[in-house]
């Protein structure tokens, strides 16, 4: 999949989101979209979905099956989990997908309704959905957000797997837990254009850095050190 | 498409939602319908529900658009395509007003009419119902939320629209969607003679409707 001169922006007169920004997506390729807040990454990943189209330039091969996983999962629906995904299955005409609802830990959650459900919990719905059917392009939109270490490692294996049979995965992501997946690429986004950042490279090995600083700013420096990709914990 | 119509509908349904519309259906009727009607009135009553009873389609209608988030509009995006989305809930929402239309039929034959009307008057007060769902659910569409983000001027623009069609219809059967024109037609015993024109109208102005709601989703999702 190529997005090629890509610019966009909502409204006319608006400033622009994107402006000339270009991807190249091989099959099997894990790119991982990072950047501040408010730089443009959510719009980046409707528009990789088809969800928004460029204003300007082109979004070329985009794989037929595609899995969209929202930052914020609708859950102000009058479904149980089960009849959600159940709808769901049949929506995109493949089986209600069991096997990922037991590796993400959501079994119990099954008869639960979804206005019912805490965030997280939710939040596993929605990646549920968009694994099911095997999809040939993975849109996460901050899918590690509030989900349990359990299921964060068993997400990151799923992406793997996707990866690992020619499926395309685009991801936003803060906390960093993507970067397990072997082949990960990491993309800025900053002032509308998207910038490959460099790989660790062996030859660089990693160090771990103690930082004291005020606990006030702690937070805020966590922030902008996961969002240049370091990993902080 | 045919689960994507099916689970809108059943959201609607589950969500209780669909009491409102059902309400204005039923106040509508008890209205039309309370004092009974004579023989030979079949066919003008008829066309009078079919005329009033559109801003409840258009109500209906955009109720079941507007019923699931938008973030959940998107998901149905990337799992059907674009296209198949927006027609997957134009068919619910032709079903969900259609099953209202139906119900207008069938009351009157229970509790309102004095006479049982002859199978040509059933099937003029069918015909109208169905351009009055027809132009009823393209109104419904565009002014559900992709077109009209803000909740109080799609009410506006819903009731407004409904009475600015009634109004510029009585200019004659092309100005608007021709309901003063069929309910004119109806009480004057010449719907068999018009129908033909009000009916292509009726169509014509919701088919362009149609198309311009397609046309505001195509860019806006």
């Amino acid at each position: 999949m190529r997005a090629t001169n890509v610019s966009f922006r909502y409204r006319r007169g608006d400033p622009w989101v994107l402006s000339d920004a270009s991807l190249d997506l091989a099959p099997g390729a894990v790119a991982e979209i990072t950047g501040p807040n408010g730089t443009g990454k959510s719009t980046l990943l409707r528009l990789l979905a088809g969800l928004l189209r460029p204003v300007k330039g082109r979004i070329d091969e985009r794989p037929a099956v595609i899995g969209y996983a929202p930052e914020r999962f609708p859950s102000a629906q009058p479904f149980t989990v089960a009849g959600y995904l159940r709808h769901m299955a049949a929506v995109r005409r493949v089986d209600v997908p069991e096997e990922l609802t037991a590796r993400l830990g959501m079994d119990h959650l099954l008869g639960q309704r979804l206005p019912d459900l805490s965030k997280g919990s939710a939040h596993k719905v929605g990646l549920a959905q968009a694994l099911a059917g095997e999809p040939g392009l993975l849109i996460l939109d901050e899918p590690f957000a509030g989900l349990d270490v359990t299921a964060r490692a068993e997400l990151a294996l799923i992406v793997a797997e996707v990866a690992a049979r020619g499926g395309i995965v685009v991801a936003s992501d803060h906390q960093g837990d993507l970067r397990t997946v072997p082949g990960v690429t990491r993309h800025e986004v900053r002032d509308g254009k998207i910038t490959q950042v460099a790989r660790v490279v062996e030859d660089d090995p990693l160090t771990t850095l103690t930082i004291k600083l005020p606990q006030s700013k702690a937070d805020a420096l966590a922030a902008r050190l996961r969002a240049e990709g370091h990993e902080v914990s | 498409m045919i689960p994507l119509v099916t689970f809108r509908l059943s959201g609607y349904v589950r969500s209780h939602r669909i009491f409102q519309p059902l309400l204005g259906l039923l106040a509508v009727l008890s209205v039309i319908y309370a004092t009974g009607v004579p023989a030979g009135g079949e066919l003008p009553s008829y066309s009078d529900s079919a005329g009033i009873l559109m801003l409840v389609f258009a109500w209906g209608a955009r109720g079941l658009l507007d019923n699931e988030p938008d973030e959940q509009r998107l998901i149905a995006i990337t799992a059907v395509g674009r296209r198949r989305e927006l027609v997957a809930g134009l068919l619910a929402a032709l079903a969900f007003t259609g099953a209202l239309a139906l119900v207008a039929l069938v009351f009157p034959l229970v509790v309102g009419f004095a006479e049982t009307p002859g199978a040509a008057d059933v099937g003029y007060g069918a015909g109208l119902h169905l351009l009055a769902v027809l132009a009823g659910t393209t109104l419904g569409a565009l002014t559900s939320r992709p077109v009209l983000a803000s909740p109080a001027a799609s009410a506006a623009v819903l009731v407004g629209g409904y009475m600015a069609i009634l109004l510029l219809s009585s200019a004659g059967p092309w100005a608007s969607v021709p309901v003063l024109d069929w309910m004119n037609a109806a009480h004057h015993h010449e719907l068999p003679e018009r129908a033909a024109v009000i009916a292509a109208s009726a169509v014509a102005w919701s088919v362009a409707g149609l198309a311009g709601y397609a046309a505001v989703r195509r860019v806006r999702g």
